[in-house]
């Protein structure tokens, strides 16, 4: 049985009169002289409809009415009612080699995946989380055949790729979803280089963080070996669990956590909490960077180690730089090399500023992701690399790592495409959001909590006001300023060699205003401007973060003939209504 | 919110007024600086500033401070190491006045004024420099034309100091009033504690008075 929030916090009174006589009345709808923290009574408690509530600091009071409310949708957990024993324990993530014209087949299934001592029923690809590291030659088409073997419906997005529209993997478009017990086979184009992943493109909030997720990298068999010692995959990732370690439920009919995503408590990299790699001292690793989280953005510290930014989604930076950090929103990718000369132990962190919005403070937050070994003993050496599968030596790359170079395609590309940045948009998109029926509590707090906005929501801030909403209440939108439609609304109609200059602005006066990472489904593009400012390095992209109140300017590249989707990729935006499509003609 | 308040009401009992004399700086008024920060909303990275009437000839001086990210940053958003955001932030003044006996110097400062990056003179009521605190105010004010702090900036990293007119290390410390303040939007954030549906909680049970 379903319950949502109680009747008499279900709407806001019609106008800001009622709602001001309702606060103003002694003994009003908020003047309650109840422990405020009586509520937290209710963590790790089993509520109504089966719904668990997410942690939060115990020392902030709740709110008022809400402390044993639900969202109100069914709550949903994975394999409910089977016996866990029954699934096969999930394994690592291992590579897989796919040549041109090659056929991978692809299971998707619910596995057992220990986590920190605790076992949990999640998804995976062919046993594996993060699913098989897919390795293709650039210029190739691979077959992918996936058989579905979970309860709903998949698909599988080939994030970033420019291949044919119809196996891009959005549901409809034009193939249905893949049922239960069906399969379907993608013929994936691979035509650039670059660190791709792949996912569902069907209850991302859910499938995804259930563990469907694994990159695809894309390689020049007849590019130079880098000059690393060895490579390394980071899958960054975290997951919502209860003090007592059970999985919060998903929204069975909507997504909850509409206003930020759901914020894990629990963080991995590569599927564990523990992830540790061996090197020994001197040598340059290359990390491969994906997050792939529902909708945290890292900041990723390698120690006090010596990292050099190589690239990101779709190939080299224009100029390699030294960067203290690794920035990374949901579904991007960054290449760094990271050079340990020295043995000990670096650790990487997630290093942010948290908010506390209750107290309205910055503090601190450093969570460790993973862990380098640097010593003579424990590291074996590299072998083939695990995304080039290119030998690995024992070289001195010191002096390499110490320099920093441009990529002259890149810098081509600049000169190329100069006289676009500059000029004005040819289409301009609003980012912003509606609600409806959401509790008088927290539509009252959201508005004293937003008389500031960051531009970026490193944290989950406000934990249960983000579980309370739905995307029954919540509507994520995107807008065209120029015409005012939104989301499928759109209509733009290009022609392949098109170069669009789309401007996006996220509207900081929304009642939820929130970063986005943008994400441009089949195409790539240039995030030439920020803020009006002219970017000095540029580097091909299909994901970007938006910040709140700022502009970003991309000039997509219109290669890529058919119906292709823009979106947020915070999964509970995506699938709350922050997406659209556009179309592309052969010229 | 406490501490907030404490370091404004810091900042105004640091300064005294000091009366106009006829010197040199002649300040005309500069167009603003084009911000394209947002589309419809400049007021999000934009910081007024307010005058002090400290020091006479500036009671219609007005002008703001913007923030913006620094174009070499390859991400979608600049932090420091820590996590702090990493801004650029460009003062623009208008009707400061035609003569004074001072130059005008930007400043940034965290809410407690423990912390103090001098950014520098102003030059045609402009000048920008770099600040990676979350919550800072942005500060402008008159000092003695040979005084240290009125000198160029030669590197902005080295800029910071301990407290105004405390240990200095090897920056100016900064000694003229006040003329100019405002407050990075994120000052407006304070505890939800006795407002709104939290109206029955206390502010002292959280450390705010």
């Amino acid at each position: 049985m379903r319950r949502g929030f109680p009747a008499r916090l279900l709407t806001r009174p019609a106008g800001s009169l009622a709602l001001l006589s309702a606060l103003a009345v002694p003994g009003g709808l908020y003047a309650q002289a109840h422990d405020m923290h009586g509520g937290h009574a209710m963590h790790g408690a089993t509520m109504e409809g089966g719904w668990i509530m997410p942690p939060m600091d115990p020392t902030m009071p709740m709110l008022p009415g809400l402390e044993t409310a639900v969202p109100p949708v069914s709550a949903w957990l994975p394999g409910e009612g089977h016996d866990p024993s029954h699934f096969p324990e999930a394994r690592p993530s291992t590579p897989v080699d796919v040549p041109d014209g090659g056929v991978l087949e692809l299971e998707v299934t619910t596995v057992r995946k220990r986590i920190a001592g605790r076992e949990y029923l999640m998804y995976g690809y062919n046993g594996q989380i993060p699913g098989p590291l897919i390795r293709a030659p650039r210029g190739g088409t691979i077959q992918v055949r996936v058989t579905n073997r979970i309860p709903m419906e998949t698909t599988i997005h080939w994030h970033g790729i420019r291949l044919d529209q119809e196996y891009d993997g959005v549901p409809g478009m034009p193939h249905p979803p893949i049922a239960p017990g069906e399969s379907f086979t993608y013929h994936v184009r691979v035509p650039d280089t670059g660190v791709f992943w792949y996912h569902p493109h069907v209850r991302e909030d859910i499938q995804q963080d259930l563990g469907l997720h694994a990159n695809l990298v894309v390689h020049d068999p007849e590019a130079p070996a880098a000059p690393v010692n060895r490579e390394e995959v980071l899958v960054l990732d975290d997951l919502l669990v209860a003090d007592d370690g059970r999985l919060i439920p998903w929204g069975q009919e909507a997504p909850t956590h509409a206003f930020m995503g759901r914020f894990g408590t629990v963080m991995l990299v590569n599927g564990a909490t523990d992830h540790r790699l061996e090197v020994r001292p001197g040598e340059v690793v290359r990390f491969y960077l994906t997050n792939v989280a529902n909708a945290r953005t890292f900041n990723v510290r390698f120690g006090d180690a010596a990292v050099k930014l190589v690239g990101s989604d779709q190939g080299p930076m224009e100029h390699q730089v030294m960067v203290p950090s690794v920035v990374i929103g949901p579904s991007e990718r960054y290449v760094v090399d990271v050079h340990f000369p020295e043995a000990g132990e670096v650790e990487i962190s997630n290093t942010i500023q948290a908010i506390d919005h209750f107290r309205g403070l910055f503090f601190p937050e450093v969570t460790p992701l993973a862990t380098v070994v640097v010593g003579d003993g424990g590291a074996a050496p590299a072998g083939n690399g695990v995304v080039t599968g290119v030998a690995q030596g024992a070289d001195d790359h010191g002096a390499a790592f110490r320099t920093l170079s441009s990529d002259a395609d890149v810098e081509a590309d600049r000169a190329r495409l100069r006289e676009h940045f500059t000029r004005a948009p040819d289409h301009t998109l609003v980012a912003t959001m509606r609600h409806r029926n959401l509790p008088n509590a927290i539509v009252l707090s959201m508005e004293i909590d937003t008389l500031y906005v960051p531009p970026m929501e490193w944290n989950d801030a406000m934990p249960e006001m983000n579980w309370l909403s739905t995307g029954k209440q919540v509507e994520w939108i995107l807008r065209e300023e120029e015409t005012g439609r939104e989301g499928g609304e759109i209509d733009w109609d290009f022609r392949v060699g098109d170069l669009v200059k789309i401007r996006v602005f996220n509207d900081p006066r929304s009642f939820h205003p929130m970063n986005h990472p943008v994400h441009i489904h089949g195409q790539r593009f240039l995030v030439v401007a920020r803020d009006g400012v002219v970017q000095e390095n540029l580097v091909w992209k299909d994901t970007a973060i938006v910040p709140t109140g700022s502009t970003m300017d991309l000039l997509v590249e219109m290669s890529n003939p058919g119906e292709w989707m823009v979106h947020c990729h915070i999964a509970e935006h995506l699938h709350t209504g922050m997406h659209f499509h556009f179309s592309v003609a052969e010229r | 919110m406490g501490a907030v308040s404490a370091g404004v009401l810091l900042l105004l009992t640091l300064v005294a007024p000091v009366p106009a004399e006829a010197v040199a700086t002649l300040e005309p008024e500069g167009e603003a600086i084009p911000f394209c920060t947002a589309v419809d909303d400049p007021d999000y990275y934009r910081i007024p500033l307010a005058t002090t009437r400290l020091v006479a000839g500036t009671g219609q001086t007005t002008g703001e401070a913007g923030l913006v990210f620094p174009a070499a940053s390859p991400f979608g958003i600049a932090v420091t190491p820590d996590g702090s955001y990493d801004y650029r932030v460009r003062f623009d003044v208008r009707r400061l006045p035609a003569r004074s006996r001072g130059v005008f110097v930007a400043w940034v400062t965290t809410p407690e004024i423990d912390r103090v990056r001098r950014i520098g003179p102003l030059d045609g009521g402009r000048a920008e420099g770099p600040v990676e605190w979350n919550k800072f105010l942005v500060v402008v004010t008159m000092e003695p034309p040979d005084s240290p702090a009125a000198a160029p900036v030669d590197d902005q990293a080295m800029e910071g100091m301990d407290a105004p007119g405390g240990v200095a290390g090897s920056t100016p410390p900064w000694t003229g009033p006040v003329v100019l303040r405002g407050m990075s939007r994120s000052g407006r954030m304070h505890t939800m504690a006795g407002h709104g549906p939290f109206e029955q909680e206390r502010c002292a049970k959280y450390g705010f008075s």
